[in-house]
């Protein structure tokens, strides 16, 4: 019997890159998060709420699945 | 090690160090005070406030300690920008919801320790131990909650924390 396991990814460093490089901390500061969230959220090691999500899409200008894809995975129990 | 995992630590720190501080007190004052609540929990209020006048100072000296830290870190490396120094320190000021959900999650320690010491208590009154082991077994418990919600606190600043 498999098991699905949910997967986020983010293209948060590909979007601050064609952003001019933006830096960290100017993404934290615009997405009103600190800078350790955004260094945890490229890292995957945090899995921001709806609102963080739309509000790092917005500083982007771009959509929410342009910044976060949605994954799923099949495993075996 | 990030700028909340050290405040964190910081704090565990001096938390630890005070309670060891207690327990060396508690020690002697139960060879000659064995029985006098009151006096137990006059000395128990005073550690309640000392505790909360260092945790005040030291996170006024780690807050200077970081912002000096910070800028000789960009003076080495030749890049006197006081403006983006502050910035910096500014944004790790930020508590954003990363920092509610870890703190959701590491105050549970509390209140499983602190739950945890309540029946202690009521099972050491039960046994008719002492009032004053009674009540230290309580504080203890409180005190022993806090520094594991400060470990668990690091463990997830630094490990991630996703909302499931």
């Amino acid at each position: 019997m498999s098991k699905k396991k949910f997967v986020i990814t983010n293209n948060i460093r590909k979007l601050r890159f064609f952003a001019d490089e933006m830096t960290q901390l100017d993404l934290a500061e615009k997405a009103g998060a600190s800078r350790q969230t955004i260094i945890a959220l490229e890292a995957g090691k945090y899995t921001p709420s709806l609102e963080m999500a739309f509000r790092i899409a917005d500083v982007f200008g771009v959509s929410v699945e342009e910044v976060f894809e949605f994954k799923v995975v099949e495993g075996k129990k | 090690m990030t700028y909340k995992s050290k405040r964190t630590l910081t704090t565990m720190i001096v938390g630890a160090a005070l309670y060891i501080g207690y327990i060396v007190y508690a020690m002697g004052k139960y060879q000659t005070d064995p029985e006098n609540i009151k006096s137990w929990a006059i000395a128990l209020l005073v550690f309640i406030g000392i505790s909360i006048v260092a945790q005040i100072v030291l996170q006024i000296l780690f807050h200077i300690g970081l912002a000096v830290g910070m800028a000789v870190k960009e003076e080495m490396k030749g890049n006197g920008d006081t403006d983006k120094v502050t910035r910096n320190l500014n944004s790790s000021m930020v508590e954003d919801e990363m920092d509610k959900l870890i703190k959701l999650k590491s105050d549970r320690v509390v209140y499983i320790g602190a739950g945890i010491g309540f029946v202690a208590t009521l099972i050491a009154f039960a046994l008719g131990i002492s009032n004053v082991l009674a009540i230290n077994i309580l504080f203890g418990s409180f005190a022993v909650g806090s520094i594991i919600e400060g470990i668990v606190s690091i463990y997830y600043f630094e490990k991630g924390v996703h909302n499931v």
